[in-house]
């Protein structure tokens, strides 16, 4: 490696919504062939007056907002524990649901278009799923995570071959959360329960694993994944409440806290409160934490501009990358050399 | 004689935890009960609960932006736990320096409090005290940030001598203000935009930021005090020394744990044993209870079943049972709800004073909502402790009289112990289906329902109800 990576806080896009223009709780994120960017918001708790926010929201990367779709519910075209949102070579818009186990497929406006699954265990049947991601063949891969494996189906539900058994060993799955695709078809498997990326060739065959590694860098209960074309892997450190990046050989490239500053919907939030925006201008952003926090956890609860609860990591294509900072309910792009 | 042990133990769990089944309850015997004391006397030596998966699938439990959100946490969490001490404790100290989300506007600040009680719950009076004056959620409660220098707000100082520490009539007006003086500065960082955000209910645009405490020395009152019969320039950390050596200090947080820990009904004897502990071991609440739990003021059958559950006992007693919510459900909410239609919503108590206890937990409307509660927490066969129990009657016998039958079950249902009079009544219950045989195989699940449904007869009786 000649090529040192960079990795620049670009911006931020979000705005804490409970429904309009804002995201609640975004868990992934998902951009279309003409740029439209999918946030995918699970909510919660799921009481009637916060299942509205239960929703996708449309926006841009310059943060125009689109609009949006979706509402909790158990219905058709209704989420509960929406976990993972993708599109297919049309622009359809698949939604996983890990309260309902199923898949909706949506039109590029939101319009419903159907959904498949079932619960259960047996081939094609569904528990948890919670990352679902597809190949050049519009086939959709998925964590289901609940029976502890990776399904391939077709893009209406057929199901087509699975692998992977609960257990900590080479090949086996506690949990596992996000999943990701390579230019060359590897796939690459957030192994949740056991802190290791997990990377597979098509028919299922376990090439390598990343984790093991010093305390230090080491990956805590990683979620969403992505992978880019030279083989890097970014990781939502789901449990370290960073961003990894990981060169093709496992060594960690970046450990990314989060720096977000003001979207620009907040800043039309303080333009619309000056006297908030006045103190908030004033006040210390990034105090010191007493007592210090014991956890990353605690520390992102205290410090508004880091990474709290990142659950997946997205890339366009550009260089540009996305992360779901679902519990500050928003977006934060970083740019790559 | 082995029942009376059992009886116990089953007593010793109900006060310290939120009941046992009986499965545990045969664990800790075979320790020995001074053991089991020390053991849960000291539960930072058991495995903390893993809250991992909670947080996963329930987002916003991660966040606790929510009220509800932050009382499903810690109704996942007093389920799941195997400190069940640490929780009946920050329970206690919940109940007695309440602190309310209806004021806070912020669920985690009034959460994060908890922690602090199950961290310094069990150690010195004096830590707690100093703890609770630092801490955010209680700063802004009692309006300690407005106590400044040249403005002194009494509200802490005033509730920190009347309902925290010594009691009404063991203090001045005087030395409420000085006590309020001493504790100027006391406040959290970035006060301005935090109260802004607090008054006006702000989430934007990130959701909450937890709060920090914060000492301002050029907004502390640097001048002479006098507080209790001594002068000098006291700060927050002097007064506190003061109090906690008071012997006011000693019989008040004797009676509070008395009340708590063994009976409805004050016993000025057993409650000056346990002022008498404060005083030699400086205040400290584990020797403290230790000492309780080893005398025959709690060891007695006198004051077994002699306090009501409160509804957050009772639910999360009969969640334990069951074998419930181990793991992620939609419905956690509902349970913490029950607790609230009880009369007792975690995290939100009514006013400072706390909840009233007793028998204020029950009138016509609390109890209906009691049973069905209860019923319906263990009215689900298939859950694992339910199951765990009808393994346990098949394992050893098949065929049950209503008599065997009534009898094995108030055993698993914690080593229940019921008068005579609710024995019968039960009997008679169970005597309307005859036998229960768990042979053959389709007289299974039958049977099954028959204890589900006797189980949630026992639920209802008034020794469950009671603790």
């Amino acid at each position: 490696m000649t090529t040192t990576m960079t990795f620049k806080y670009s911006h931020t896009i979000g705005f804490l919504a409970a429904t309009g223009r804002g995201f609640t709780n975004p868990v992934d994120v998902a951009i279309n062939s003409q740029g439209v960017i999918y946030v995918l918001n699970r909510a919660g708790p799921e009481t009637p007056i916060r299942l509205p926010s239960k929703r996708i929201s449309m926006c841009t990367l310059d943060e125009e907002f689109l609009g949006e779709f979706g509402t909790g519910g158990t219905g058709d075209g209704e989420f509960w524990w929406p976990s993972s949102i993708a599109i297919d070579s049309q622009d359809r818009v698949y939604v996983a649901d890990e309260g309902l186990q199923r898949v909706t497929i949506f039109g590029k406006n939101g319009e419903y278009l159907g959904k498949w699954g079932e619960k259960g265990s047996g081939d094609g049947q569904l528990e948890y799923p919670s990352s679902i991601a597809f190949d050049g063949d519009d086939n959709l891969w998925m964590t289901d995570s609940g029976n502890h494996r990776v399904q391939k189906f077709t893009r209406d539900g057929e199901f087509i071959s699975a692998w992977g058994q609960r257990g900590s060993g080479p090949g086996q799955f506690e949990g596992p959360w996000g999943l990701a695709l390579s230019d060359d078809g590897d796939v690459y498997i957030s192994d949740w329960g056991n802190d290791r990326i997990q990377r597979y060739d098509t028919a299922g065959n376990l090439i390598e694993e990343f984790g093991g590694l010093p305390k230090a860098d080491a990956i805590h209960r990683p979620a969403g994944l992505a992978v880019d074309g030279k083989g890097n892997i970014y990781v939502a450190d789901w449990g370290n409440e960073r961003v990894r990046v990981l060169g093709p050989d496992g060594s960690v490239l970046a450990s990314l806290r989060g720096e977000s500053v003001d979207s620009k919907w907040a800043a039309d939030y303080f333009d619309a409160n000056p006297e908030e925006g006045r103190l908030r201008n004033e006040a210390d952003l990034v105090p010191e934490l007493d007592p210090p926090a014991r956890r990353d956890r605690e520390i992102s609860a205290g410090v508004e501009s880091y990474f709290w609860g990142p659950t997946a990591v997205k890339l366009d294509g550009e260089g540009r990358v996305y992360v779901a900072d679902c519990l500050r309910h928003r977006i934060q792009v970083y740019q790559t050399n | 004689m082995e029942d009376k042990e059992l009886g116990l133990m089953a007593h010793l769990l109900r006060r310290t935890g939120f009941g046992a089944t009986l499965q545990e309850l045969e664990e800790y015997q075979a320790k020995g009960y001074e053991a089991t004391v020390d053991e849960l006397l000291h539960p930072e030596d058991a495995p903390e609960w893993n809250d991992d998966l909670v947080r996963r699938y329930h987002t916003d439990q991660n966040s606790v932006m929510f009220f509800e959100s932050a009382q499903s946490y810690w109704m996942y969490k007093m389920i799941n736990s195997k400190r069940p001490l640490e929780e009946k404790i920050a329970l206690f100290w919940h109940g007695l320096f309440a602190t309310a989300y209806g004021k806070l506007n912020h669920a985690k600040g009034v959460l994060n409090q908890t922690d602090t009680f199950r961290c310094h719950g069990l150690g010195s009076f004096h830590n707690i005290l100093m703890e609770l004056s630092r801490d955010p959620a209680m700063i802004f409660w009692l309006d300690n940030k407005d106590n400044h220098k040249h403005a002194p707000n009494e509200n802490y100082g005033r509730e920190l001598l009347e309902l925290f520490s010594m009691g009404i009539g063991t203090y001045t007006e005087d030395d409420v203000k000085s006590c309020a003086r001493a504790f100027t500065g006391w406040t959290i960082a970035n006060q301005d935009y935090m109260s802004v955000r607090a008054a006006r209910d702000s989430i934007w645009p990130s959701g909450r930021i937890d709060w920090q405490f914060q000492y301002r020395p050029e907004d502390h009152d640097e001048n002479e005090k006098e507080f209790l019969g001594r002068t000098g320039n006291f700060n927050g950390e002097d007064i506190i020394d003061i109090i906690a050596m008071r012997p006011a200090t000693s019989w008040f947080i004797a009676g509070k744990l008395y009340n708590y820990f063994v009976s409805d009904t004050p016993n000025e004897e057993a409650i000056g044993f346990l002022a008498e502990e404060y005083r030699k071991t400086s205040g400290d609440i584990r020797s403290m209870l230790r000492a309780l739990f080893l005398s025959d003021y709690f060891k007695s059958e006198d004051v077994w079943y002699a306090r009501v559950k409160s509804p957050t006992e009772l639910v999360v007693g009969a969640a334990r049972l069951a074998g419930s919510y181990q793991t992620p459900r939609w419905d956690i909410t509902d349970l913490a709800n029950d607790a609230n239609f009880m009369g007792q919503e975690i995290l939100n108590p009514p006013t400072v004073e706390g909840w009233h206890t007793g028998m204020e937990w029950v009138d016509t409307g609390t109890l209906v909502e009691r049973v069905n509660s209860a019923a319906l927490v263990i009215g689900d066969a298939k859950q694992p402790g339910i199951q765990a129990m009808i393994q346990r009657l098949k394992d050893r016998q098949d065929t049950y009289q209503p008599n065997e039958l009534v009898d094995a079950t108030l055993m698993l249902a914690g080593g229940l112990q019921v008068s005579e009079g609710t024995r019968q009544r039960l009997v008679e219950f169970a005597g309307n289906w005859g036998e229960v045989k768990f042979t053959p195989e389709d007289a299974v699940a039958c049977s099954e329902q028959r204890v589900v449904e006797l189980l949630q007869m026992i639920l209802s009786t008034r020794e469950y109800q009671m603790a």
